[in-house]
């Protein structure tokens, strides 16, 4: 009928039957996909989500009117999970008019029919949708011999079963029965399709922890990195937390044609310059935020607003990339190697183009991401890339500068993977000293020991990170502090995500703020 | 940078004063030879030791000027540095009126009512932390060039490098840009100040 991809998801109850009445009466239904669904309220964000991902170009949630929906909260769940993919796809750049949630009573089939033709119309004249076909990884029998490969490149031979990591390893440690050692040597003996292989791979938190133990230097989050993509190759389960729908966002971003709307958000006051040879690269607060709002409610986005406020503080005016995209950490680390490869190579276009010399972030995960593993998969760049800590170390040793007391007993949670890079790890707790708090205490695990925040890429969460989470929550209150300081918005979404424990929440409950933030809000000129 | 040429048809009297050992005499030295190699002004220098010269307050009276000097002792210096209390709390009286006066944060404190009309740095604890106290008087040099427009950085630069013993140069002109960063960032942070962005947050 028509070129369009129309996805249209119809609540069993209300809506269907007024559809039912428009196929009974022969009427010329526009739509070319409909599903019927038991309530608009099970179909979560990263389903609504998924039919963009897999092409379409508008997509309907039609269910019941406030007040006659069968199950209460349905239609106040559909609303709520529909703005915030709205909210999503605006950023994203697809544009928010490509999905709607709206409620019809069983007998307002007119009502439906012109709605549904208006909609079909809009999306006609809104076009086909920017984002490309996005393809899974092709699956491929991996064979014997590249999995030796990736064993023999890690090393993993020299393991000495000595079990040093499995005594590390937070996660064994918790309880879960879970041991880097055994799936080393599951790997080694090729018994890729045993239960510990295809589960417990997914729930390294690829922390480092047991690499900084291990006598042999067998890099295992590395190591568990790659063979996760040769079992997402083969058509494995990557585990994935939130449906996955931070997979299809990431994935969503390598389509050439989006032009996103990342930056939308920046308040009048921040200066920038689209000139600057200095580029800040953000990274996906934003999507973050809209995401776990109504859940959460983490304000990650204030790590990048005091960020660029830190950098107007000393002068200095970055460019941003309109067009930035994910940097990709998420999918390499949960065997997506090949949309993670295409994210790095239009990024580091992107930032060519713009002549950019050096590239700030604040997300370790980017600061990783670019500085580290681009290069290390071979993807060149022209340009330097820096930490916010080491240009804040840089500018605030050169003098003149004091920080306001801060009336806080504050703990620190470090990242993982700034903990792990030889230059910037020891920065935070530098410019953690210069601060002002009314005492600064370390948790039992911290610096190379310390926990961490309980998830990494948005796989294999389960019950066991919780208890994780729950036991790094109580050694910060074990400190006797108030406020957590952390340096990854992840650390800060995982963390938030224990604290809403219903049973103990209150207990477990802490103010935290990124290191940029009490930075940005009590330094001044001396 | 500023070019040589701005320093010129000014006459300049500077006293450094603090402890003997701190080096301020060889601090008045570079001072003078940046201006007579570097900026081809005229320059002298008198040095002064207190009753109990080892260890006890010292001064170098510093004179710039480009026509010939006839008198260089320095009676009201236009700059006064001090690195020690005792030096500061002799000195300053005869500082002229809108004198610029320097100290060494850690080491003095000035009257109160010259707090805002100062400029400060830890010098020495810059020193220390380089991991050499004695270098204090060139982290103060650095400070002096960015706080003052007496000599330029070339000059200062050359004359640091000619006058400190063999083999600590890249020590010496390590603590000479800590101190110039650090007179930067004083500079910015008054400009901040008065355009009333003291902090990041608004
Ligand atoms: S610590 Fe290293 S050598 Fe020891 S069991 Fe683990 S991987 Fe093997
Ligand atoms: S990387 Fe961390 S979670 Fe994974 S096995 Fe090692 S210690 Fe355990
Ligand atoms: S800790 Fe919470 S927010 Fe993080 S992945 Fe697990 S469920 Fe999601």
């Amino acid at each position: 009928m028509n070129d369009f991809k129309i996805i249209l998801f119809l609540c069993n109850w209300g809506p269907h039957t007024a559809f039912q009445t428009l196929q009974d009466n022969g009427s010329e239904i526009p739509t070319e996909v409909s599903m019927m669904i038991p309530c608009t309220g099970r179909i979560s964000k990263s389903l609504l989500f998924k039919a963009f991902e897999m092409g379409a170009d508008g997509v309907l949630l039609l269910g019941c009117k406030p007040g006659t929906c069968r199950y209460g909260s349905g239609t106040a769940t559909a609303r709520e999970n529909t703005e915030d993919t709205r909210e999503i796809i605006g950023l994203l750049g697809l544009g928010k008019e490509r999905l709607r949630h709206v409620t019809f009573l069983p007998d307002e089939s007119d009502l439906l029919l012109k709605f549904l033709n208006d909609f079909c119309n809009q999306i006609r004249s809104l076009g086909p949708s920017p984002m490309a076909l996005i393809r899974m990884p092709e699956s491929e029998i991996v064979s014997r011999e590249s999995l030796a490969e990736i064993v023999s490149y890690h090393d993993a031979f020299a393991c000495q079963d000595c079990g040093k990591c499995a005594s590390a390893c937070p996660l064994a440690l918790i309880g879960k029965p879970f041991s880097p050692r055994e799936l080393v040597n599951s790997i080694i003996a090729g018994d890729m399709d045993s239960l510990s292989v295809n589960k417990d791979i997914w729930s390294c938190l690829t922390c480092g922890l047991c690499y900084d133990r291990c006598p042999s230097a067998v890099n295992f989050p590395e190591f568990i990195r790659d063979i996760r993509h040769v079992i997402r190759k083969n058509g494995g389960n990557a585990h994935e937390a939130h449906g996955g729908f931070f997979q299809s966002l990431m994935r969503t971003m390598t389509s050439p044609g989006l032009k996103t709307e990342r930056w939308n958000w920046l308040p009048q006051d921040v200066a920038v310059d689209s000139k600057s040879k200095i580029l800040f690269f953000g990274g996906c607060s934003p999507y973050f935020d809209i995401f776990f709002r109504n859940h959460l409610g983490v304000e990650t986005l204030n790590i990048l607003m005091d960020s660029l406020r830190l950098l107007n503080f000393f002068d200095i005016k970055p460019a941003l990339l309109q067009d930035e995209r994910c940097c990709g950490h998420d999918l390499l680390w949960s065997g997506d190697k090949d949309n993670f490869l295409k994210l790095a190579s239009m990024n580091v276009e992107s930032i060519h183009n713009l002549g950019i010399e050096e590239v700030i972030t604040a997300c370790p995960e980017c600061y990783r991401t670019l500085a580290h593993d681009y290069p290390k998969h071979g993807i060149k760049l022209n340009f330097k890339v820096t930490h916010i800590y080491e240009l804040l170390e840089r500018e605030i040793s050169k003098g003149a500068i004091d920080f306001k007391k801060i009336n806080k007993k504050i703990t620190f949670q470090d990242s993982c993977r700034l903990n792990w890079l030889e230059a910037p790890a020891d920065l935070p707790r530098k410019l953690i000293r210069r601060l002002k708090p009314s005492s600064f205490r370390e948790m039992q695990n911290n610096g190379k020991s310390a926990i961490c925040c309980g998830n990494c890429a948005w796989t294999g969460c389960d019950a066991f990170s919780k208890a994780l989470q729950v036991k790094r929550l109580r050694q910060a209150h074990a400190t006797e502090s108030d406020l957590l300081v952390t340096a990854c918005p992840k650390c800060q979404i995982h963390l938030r995500c224990a604290m809403e424990d219903p049973f103990l929440g209150k207990e477990l409950n802490m103010e935290m703020i990124d290191l940029t933030g009490i930075i940005a809000k009590t330094i001044y000129w001396e | 940078m500023t070019d040589s040429q701005n320093y010129k048809q000014r006459k300049k009297e500077i006293i450094i004063t603090g402890f003997g050992g701190q080096g301020i005499i060889l601090a008045g030295i570079i001072l003078g030879k940046a201006a007579a190699i570097g900026e081809h002004m005229e320059s002298t220098l008198v040095q002064s030791y207190g009753p109990e010269s080892r260890g006890g307050s010292c001064n170098a009276q510093v004179v710039i000027s480009d026509e010939i000097i006839h008198y260089p002792y320095v009676n009201q210096p236009d700059i006064l540095v001090c690195m020690s209390q005792s030096g500061y709390d002799k000195l300053i009286k005869q500082m002229k009126q809108r004198g610029t006066l320097i100290i060494d944060k850690d080491l003095v404190r000035p009257s109160p009512g010259l707090k805002d009309d100062l400029f400060s740095i830890p010098a020495t604890r810059m020193a220390e932390e380089l991991g050499r106290v004695m270098i204090a008087n060139i982290v103060m040099l650095g400070f002096f060039t960015a706080v003052t427009d007496v000599i330029s950085m070339n000059s200062i630069q050359k004359a640091i490098v000619e006058s400190v013993p063999k083999g600590t140069e890249e020590l010496n002109s390590n603590a000479f840009k800590k101190g110039h960063d650090y007179g930067l960032a004083t500079l910015k942070g008054r400009q901040k100040k008065a355009t009333g962005q003291a902090g990041a947050i608004s």
